[in-house]
């Protein structure tokens, strides 16, 4: 492994153990103030409907870290195959449970499997169902050409090696499948002090 | 993002600023702002095989 490969290799493990931590302690203490608008805050500013927030779990809304609202674009269909990358408390993919129906599934992928728990919980407490899998978005652990949609909110600018991402999200769609993600994107190149700080770089 | 998307292959690539995504603190709002950081929603199509009449993203 050359040394930029390696360092990058490092920064990836010491930015996996950032982003844990920063939306466990989102999840376990929402009260908090962070830098980014969360909860059921963060929601109403982005548009997320109020009787969806009413009836999902309280846990779910105030923990929500989202950017924005990938529900505003992705039509869902009874019925659709929806993966939820990057699921944390599970509000998105409550609300997904809710479009796809009785007949659809949603399926969660997240770095912590305490995550994947709490996702499951609040998803089950609404009376719908979701599978959560501990995985990595740059290895998302499905088959080809397993879901109808990809929705993610906030994800994606996590990783180191976006284009992996996508290519991930691609080949895990069916032919005819699509994604509606919201995330975070720089006009300009970050500087390398950002790229460097696993802190800064999971904000 | 963009371009990341249409070289994957995806078609009908989309995007839209997010209008009301800002920090919560006015410093790291400042920073992101200096380097053009903003929120987006993304929508694309994987092309399916034989034809264009796929529904979904608008």
């Amino acid at each position: 492994m050359t040394d930029a490969a390696s360092t990058q290799a490092s920064l990836e493990v010491m930015l996996k153990d950032e982003i844990v931590r920063m939306y466990q302690e989102v999840a376990d203490n929402p009260r908090s103030e962070f830098h980014f608008f969360h909860g059921r805050e963060a929601a109403e500013l982005f548009g997320y409907a109020p009787e969806w927030l009413d009836r999902a779990p309280a846990g779910a809304v105030a923990s929500f870290a989202g950017v924005g609202n990938p529900h505003e674009r992705s039509n869902l269909q009874p019925g659709e195959t929806v993966l939820d990358l990057g699921s944390g408390a599970g509000l998105d993919a409550i609300i997904a449970a809710w479009r796809v129906g009785i007949t659809g599934r949603v399926v969660g992928v997240d770095l912590n499997p305490a995550m994947c728990l709490k996702a499951q919980a609040h998803v089950a407490a609404t009376g719908a169902k979701m599978e959560c899998h501990e995985g990595r978005m740059e290895d998302i652990p499905l088959p080809d050409a397993s879901v109808d949609v990809v929705i993610s909110n906030g994800v994606v600018n996590l990783s180191f090696r976006k284009r992996r991402v996508v290519e991930e999200m691609f080949r895990v769609l069916r032919p005819g499948g699509r994604i509606s993600i919201t995330d975070i994107v720089s006009a300009k190149q970050l500087s390398q002090s950002i790229v460097n700080d696993p802190k800064l770089w999971a904000s | 993002m963009f371009r990341l998307l249409e070289e994957t292959g995806f078609s009908r690539v989309r995007s839209a600023v997010v209008p009301r995504f800002r920090f919560r603190k006015e410093s790291t709002q400042n920073a992101a702002e200096a380097y053009g950081v903003k929120a987006v929603m993304m929508t694309a199509l994987k092309p399916a095989p034989t034809d264009g009449s796929l529904a979904g993203a608008s």
